[in-house]
């Protein structure tokens, strides 16, 4: 795209109807994107996702909260949704795929759909199981579909107590396989005596931890830009 | 945007509600929902309560969805914040916000605003138009002033709801908002109907609860 103005204008669009959580403002940037022949990821790292941190740092300052959060990650997929089938897969040596899912007896998936949303961003294939998941089928699955990560989440100890078996029939089975948990009852101390390899203890921080790790993918597209 | 830093000044939404009334809203009113929030929405304490007429010729759940985002737009404007509750049956569930409607019922936005009482028939009766009204909510944080609440049953004596009922389903209790736990109907035995009556698949109801209500067949009468 030779116009660096009409460039930097979608991307503000698609930032600021991110963060305005303005679904047909993020529809209509991807959609100009397409039609414009903007690189896909651009659109998505520099656009939807630059938004997404803000949002971040505003839920960080008590700015919003999660009624406004969820609206943003509504906002985000409407523009994903248009910008997907025009990505090319980025080689950043990962295959990238997830199972993630909330495990049984707990219902509570509003953390697990934040981290699902930034891994769709990132492009990895995403497996989600949903909520109230029974053990063994996150094991099942991540044979089935020897993706890199398993993701649990939990909001009540009562079903968290559930995550250290899964943990440790994965491990045993595949050992490369990263474990991440997530919920209110999680902890560092948890994770580490149960050997998974991250977690994040509220919604909040699995978005701050996500746009994390999306932030340093963004990077790494960077670099590589500029290698070129 | 900090809400502690600028003094609440509330206002009134008469312009607001003008132009909702325009679009094709039959009722509009403003509510003081600050009691009993759950905690994931406790900064959006007004409740834009918005019914339309059903017995109007045309696509309801369109119509309200439509007023919601004029609603937001109306509010985006001014700087305030929404969070707009679809009609119940246009629920889009693979919407990430749609795990919070069920936190907020459109019943308590149309209470605290006045526009109607909780039956004896566990819906909404709004003295014009009965139970015949459809229903949406807005969320807001905007400090608008708010109407008067109804909080106590204005049923009075009637009791055709509960004669009439098939499945014996109505209790008859008056409601009232200080007892929120009563219940007024027992939904597994309206649900029951189903059974004997399979014609009524989509829904649980039959509906004679809202046709043979007195108000509502006032509202029909001005439809």
């Amino acid at each position: 795209m030779a116009d660096d103005a009409r460039k930097k204008e979608i991307l503000e669009k698609l930032k600021n109807g991110v963060i305005q959580y303005d679904e047909d403002a993020c529809k209509e940037g991807a959609q100009e994107a397409v039609d414009g022949g903007l690189d896909a990821n651009e659109a998505i790292f520099d656009g939807l996702v630059a938004g997404m941190e803000e949002v971040g740092r505003l839920f960080e300052a008590q700015e919003y909260f999660v009624p406004e959060i969820l609206m943003c990650a509504d906002a985000l997929y409407a523009g994903l949704d248009i910008l997907k089938p025009h990505c090319q897969q980025m080689d950043l040596g990962l295959k990238g795929s997830v199972v993630i899912g909330t495990v049984e007896g707990d219902v509570h998936d509003i953390g697990k759909n934040l981290v699902k949303m930034m891994f769709d961003v990132a492009g990895f294939t995403v497996y989600d199981l949903g909520r109230d998941v029974p053990l063994d089928q996150f094991v099942e699955e991540q044979l089935r579909t020897d993706s890199d990560l398993v993701c649990l989440s939990a909001m009540m100890t009562t079903s968290m107590i559930g995550m250290p078996k899964i943990i440790e029939k994965i491990k045993a089975k595949n050992p490369n396989c990263m474990i991440m948990i997530g919920g209110a009852p999680t902890s560092k101390e948890l994770a580490d005596k149960w050997g998974a390899d991250g977690y994040a203890e509220d919604a909040s921080n699995a978005l701050k931890e996500a746009i994390k790790m999306v932030s340093f993918l963004r990077k790494l597209r960077e670099e590589k830009a500029a290698k070129k | 945007m900090g809400k502690a830093a600028v003094a609440v000044r509330t206002f009134s939404a008469a312009s607001l509600k003008e132009l909702l009334a325009r679009e094709g809203a039959t009722l509009v009113g403003v509510g003081d929902i600050t009691e009993g929030l759950s905690r994931e929405i406790t900064h959006l304490n007004r409740g834009i309560a918005l019914a339309v007429n059903r017995s109007l010729n045309r696509d309801t759940v369109d119509l309200l969805v439509r007023l919601e985002r004029i609603a937001v737009k109306w509010l985006k404007e001014r700087g305030f914040r929404s969070l707009a509750i679809p009609p119940d049956s246009d629920r889009i569930n693979d919407k990430l916000i749609a795990k919070l409607y069920h936190l907020f019922s459109h019943k308590t936005a149309a209470t605290c605003s006045g526009l109607g009482w909780i039956g004896k028939n566990g819906l909404i009766i709004n003295e014009t138009y009965g139970s015949k009204l459809s229903w949406a909510t807005v969320l807001t944080d905007a400090p608008i002033e708010p109407d008067r609440p109804l909080t106590e049953s204005q049923c009075g004596d009637c009791t055709l709801c509960v004669k009439h009922c098939p499945s014996g389903a109505v209790s008859g209790q008056s409601w009232s908002r200080g007892e929120p736990l009563k219940r007024l109907v027992n939904y597994e035995k309206c649900r029951s109907l189903k059974k004997v009556r399979p014609r009524f698949e989509e829904k649980p109801n039959c509906g004679l609860c809202i046709t043979i209500c007195p108000f509502s067949r006032n509202g029909h009468k001005q439809g």
